[in-house]
């Protein structure tokens, strides 16, 4: 190799250069034709005429047409071979070149990293979330077409009511859309292995849902083991079976495979297994753990106005959403037309996956991705001004290239590769922080988030993180990419001369990011303020009962150990006095339910002695059993009349206390103690109760709905199965678990218990969906906020490094320190309040999104919009301050002979 | 006379190409016509499948090519045997000599052919 060989190598971007505009068509017919001619003139020359010289010359040659097309084909696949090259190599050139650049600027390098690994990380780990929760289908065989189906009961205002057998069956067998239509409730069990010693097997208590035999097969899914339910199961007698899930086998049976045919027993009654459904087979919910047919007596199917049935359906193939709501909603007027007991019940159909994700869950999800995309926003125009900064360092070098000839395309590019190289790089780093951050999330959450147990970060999330990260290295690089072209290009070395070439336009550029920073910090942290001040009204929310030192739980008597009234209350009653003498124990009392689900056991009522307007007859009210004590433990006060007493039992009159709500309603101006009223219709099947009490109302419906009108039932005449059992403590409530449990064992060793918390805990657990979308939403603003200030910080620290000089020659001719400060600040805080009101108009249009996700503050908080602008005010002063300090304290001498 | 010349094999043409163009450097026409008059016009190339065979020893690295000025002043692209192509030559025509000793060998052994 000789020594000049490097020499004439051409520069890469020269050999690129070269390539514009070759033409090969023109090229391959040049080649031919020069050919032919010179052919054609060598016949002439031997006499031959001109045109018989050219058919000559053209024969010889064979078919011009066909070998010239093989030519042109064989060249452009050449072409594009050596610029697919040309790419790689400049490719691989220019990665190489960032890096070194990178390494040879390691501080700048170490902060663009972290922010791009925060902002990406951060999107990475909610949009992981977001993807297992709302995004991937539900795990049924075509899952999209399975619907909910509710009544849309006009007189209650619930949109999504449950239906009665009889109303199920017309759906059922009068619709034309479905395949397949299945009902089912969901009910607590009380499983015990057949056959196993009482003393040697802790009953369980399991959540079951209870279905028609088809359940499964309008799912799509199939047992692991064994077989689902047929036909025939659905007949009382023949519906002694049970299919396990995944996890009760495990758990229960050892994942033993000849668990098919054994006995268990539930709720007393002994059942056969007959099949064990696939890992992950979760419906309607994850707590579902025995599946059992839905058998129901001839009474049941023929009442048509008691409803306790869901029903989910499977769409025929190629029959559309709409097209189902259209024929349901026919369906629905007919019924309405043929039993006045429809009348204003129509149907609503929602798609299941939205169902199983909630409205207010699928808001906050997308309020939390809206939010990230907010930070890496922010992230970006930290970055986009880190390199504008570099790209003013970088100047003589880019101007280097640009004077050995590279062109301004090939300049960008090479700027955007060295962007995207970075971006990829955070997104690398920043998909590992998410990794970390998701095992944190996830334990935060509340348990009740759907699908949450599947959250991780898979392929299809990669591919949305490494699009992300593209996309944010272009975005981040574009504006630097074009600005130092430009310069570059205008004056390349010229401009050098004197530092400072960022010109007026990069100095808008900048100011323009940091104001567009400053906004979105603004409207993310206006959120953020407005779910803190929901959650601090939901705190302070009394819920007119005392909720301290209080301990529940539930237990449920099977039918078949417990048959009778008298041999339920016998149990109860021997289990409330026990557990009262507990030590540490102040009171205990009894209440079907603590707080009302929102499908409540309600009932319509009547009055006796008084005409009830039809608004009245509508209305329905919880029917709650309760033991004497109950309103003296939970501190609600008893404002007229009498509390139950023991004496109110089987033998003596039928009475009942109401809430104060419902007296205020029902008798405003007279004593309702004395009065009468029936549960049902105005035939008042039911006995006929004589009101003794009127207590305070309580909150029970929980925070964000309104009291409603109640009635409480003495335990001893009004008997149920299962009870929740309230124990106030003297200390710790939960220290108190084991003595009652102990208690209740003493009694049945067989009956379990379920739902052990205290009242705080509950509390706790109601509002972990909010406190969860607060403390990430807290969390990213206040990244927001860091990276903001950061910023601000940064541009106004270069800029003032910029003007040394000029505040050189200020300061030299006699300007205090402190005007110098204040023209900085001034200049600083303009972007800023610029920033502030464009933030402050998005974020009255983002608070009105996010709604549904407030309680007791409107979207246009003044307080919050208040508190915003200062905690913004505030962190921009300091961030511009703090520059303007340094600049004003620079030696005039130094600053002058600065470069 | 086309008869005579036979099918020139592919491989036959490419060495006739780079022998021709260890003259320096010539358009597609000059070669076929070195080759047909250092022939005596026995060896016709067939001019159909010239160019393919100069992309196809372009694609090889044996020859380069650029655009020129021919002698009347014309554009037409001139091929420039490489160092590689003069090393494929020297290889191809020791073969080729080996192979043409054989047959004549084989030929000129008695029985003479008339």
């Amino acid at each position: 190799m000789s020594e000049h060989e490097p020499s004439r190598r051409p520069p890469a971007w020269r050999r690129y250069l070269r390539f514009w505009g070759s033409n090969i068509d023109a090229d391959v017919d040049d080649e031919l034709r020069f050919h032919l001619d010179m052919r054609a003139r060598d016949y002439e020359a031997r006499g031959l005429p001109t045109d018989d010289a050219r058919r000559a010359a053209a024969e010889r040659f064979g078919d011009v047409q066909s070998i010239g097309g093989a030519l042109r084909n064989h060249d452009r696949r050449r072409e594009r071979g050596r610029q697919r090259q040309e790419y790689m190599s400049d490719l691989t050139n220019d990665l190489r070149y960032g890096t070194r650049a990178f390494l040879r600027a390691p501080a700048f390098t170490t902060v663009a990293l972290l922010t791009i690994a925060l902002g990406i990380g951060a999107t990475t780990a909610i949009y992981s979330v977001v993807n297992a929760v709302i995004l991937r289908p539900l795990p049924f065989p075509e899952a999209d077409r399975l619907i909910q189906v509710w009544m849309d009961n006009r007189r209650t205002g619930l949109k999504e009511d449950i239906h009665s057998w009889p109303n199920y069956a017309d759906l059922r067998d009068q619709n034309r859309v479905f395949s397949g239509v299945a009902a089912y409730y969901s009910r607590g069990y009380n499983l015990t292995a057949a056959g196993c010693r009482e003393s040697e097997c802790e009953p369980e208590r399991v959540t079951g849902l209870i279905s028609t035999p088809d359940m499964f097969a309008v799912l799509g899914v199939n047992p692991a083991l064994g077989r689902g339910f047929t036909a025939g199961e659905d007949e009382s007698g023949r519906d002694g079976v049970v299919v396990l899930s995944h996890g009760l086998w495990t758990r229960l049976f050892a994942g033993d495979r000849n668990v098919l045919g054994r006995q268990v027993r539930l709720n007393g009654r002994e059942r056969t297994v007959i099949g064990v459904m696939p890992p992950g087979f979760a419906f309607p919910t994850r707590d579902i753990d025995v599946w059992v047919p839905l058998a129901l007596d001839p009474d049941t199917k023929q009442a048509r106005s008691s409803f306790f049935l869901y029903a989910v359906a499977r769409l025929k193939p190629g029959v559309t959403f709409t097209r189902a709501v259209t024929d349901l909603n026919g369906l629905g007027r007919r019924l309405e037309e043929q039993y006045p007991t429809n009348r204003d019940i129509g149907v609503h159909l929602v798609p299941l996956q939205e169902q199983i994700v909630g409205r207010s869950l699928r808001t906050s999800l997308w309020v939390m991705m809206a939010a990230v995309a907010a930070v890496l926003l922010i992230a970006c125009a930290n970055v986009a001004n880190l390199m504008l900064s570099r790209a003013a360092v970088r100047e003589r070098e880019i101007g280097v290239r640009v004077a050995l000839g590279a062109g301004r395309t090939r300049l960008i590019r090479q700027l955007l590769t060295e962007s995207v190289l970075l971006s990829v790089l955070g997104a690398a780093l920043g998909t590992a922080l998410a990794w970390g951050g998701l095992r944190v999330l996830v334990r935060l959450a509340p348990q009740d988030i759907p699908r949450l147990d599947q959250v991780r970060i898979d392929l299809s999330v990669l591919a949305v993180t490494l699009a992300v990260a593209v996309v944010t290295g272009l975005a981040f690089g574009l504006v630097p990419a074009l600005q130092s072209s430009r310069t570059a290009s205008a004056s390349a070395l010229r401009e050098h001369i004197r530092g400072g070439t960022s010109g007026r336009r990069a100095q808008h550029m900048r100011r323009s990011l940091v104001a567009a920073q400053i906004a979105l910090v603004v409207v993310l942290l206006t959120g953020a303020g407005l779910l803190i001040r929901s959650f601090i009204r939901l705190q302070r929310v009394d819920l007119h009962f005392r909720t301290d030192h209080l301990l529940t739980m539930r237990f449920s008597l099977p039918g078949a150990k417990y048959p009778t009234p008298q041999s339920r209350n016998a149990f109860q009653g021997a289990l409330l006095e026990r557990v009262r003498q507990l030590p540490g124990v102040t009171g205990a009392a009894f209440i079907t339910d603590i707080f009302l689900s929102s499908l409540p056991n309600s009932t319509n009522f009547t009055l006796e002695g008084r005409e009830m307007t039809p608004e009245e007859r509508g209305i329905e009210v919880p029917v709650d059993a309760v033991s004497p004590e109950y309103f003296k433990v939970m501190g609600v006060p008893l404002l007229r009349g009498r509390t139950f007493t023991a004496a109110d039992n089987t033998d003596a009159p039928q009475v009942v206390i109401i809430n104060e709500n419902m007296a205020r309603r029902f008798w405003p101006n007279e004593d309702p103690i004395g009065k009468r009223f029936c549960y049902g219709g105005p035939q008042c099947g039911a006995p006929v109760l004589t009101i003794v009490g009127v207590v305070g109302d309580m909150r029970r419906t929980g925070f964000d709905a309104p009291v409603r009108y109640e009635t409480f039932r003495p335990y001893t005449q009004y008997v149920v199965s299962m009870l929740t059992l309230a124990v106030r403590t003297v200390g710790d409530p939960i220290t108190a678990v084991a003595p009652v449990r102990a208690q209740l064992r003493a009694l049945d060793a067989e009956q379990p218990v379920f739902e052990v918390a205290s009242m705080d805990q509950l509390l706790s657990s109601m509002v972990a969906q909010r406190r969860f979308s607060m403390t990430l939403l807290g969390t990213f603003a206040a990244l927001a906020l860091v990276l903001g200030v950061v910023g601000v910080y940064g541009v106004t620290s270069y800029l003032v490094a910029q003007r040394t000089r000029e505040v050189g020659v200020r300061l030299a001719l006699g300007a205090p320190p402190s005007r110098v400060v204040g023209m900085v600040v001034r200049q600083g805080m303009i972007v800023a309040v610029v920033g502030l009101a464009i933030g402050l108009a998005a974020a009255l249009v983002a608070a009105r999104l996010m709604k549904g996700l407030l309680y007791g503050v409107g979207p246009y908080d003044v307080a919050t919009l208040v508190a915003v602008t200062a905690v913004i005010a505030l962190a921009t002063l300091i961030a511009n301050w703090l520059p303007a300090l340094r600049a004003a304290h620079v030696d005039p001498l130094t600053a002058l002979r600065s470069d | 006379m086309r008869a005579d010349t036979g099918d020139l094999l592919q491989g036959t043409l490419g060495i006739l190409i780079l022998k021709a163009l260890l003259l320096g450097p010539s358009h597609g026409y000059g070669v076929a016509r070195w080759v047909e008059s250092t022939t005596d016009d026995v060896l016709r190339i067939e001019e159909g499948s010239l160019y393919p065979a100069l992309r196809r020893l372009e694609d090889n690295g044996w020859v380069s090519s650029e655009w020129g000025l021919s002698e009347n002043n014309r554009r037409a692209r001139y091929y420039t045997i490489t160092r590689a192509g003069r090393a494929h030559l020297r290889a191809e025509a020791t073969v080729w000599f080996r192979y043409a000793g054989a047959v004549t060998q084989v030929l000129r052994a008695s029985p003479a052919l008339t």
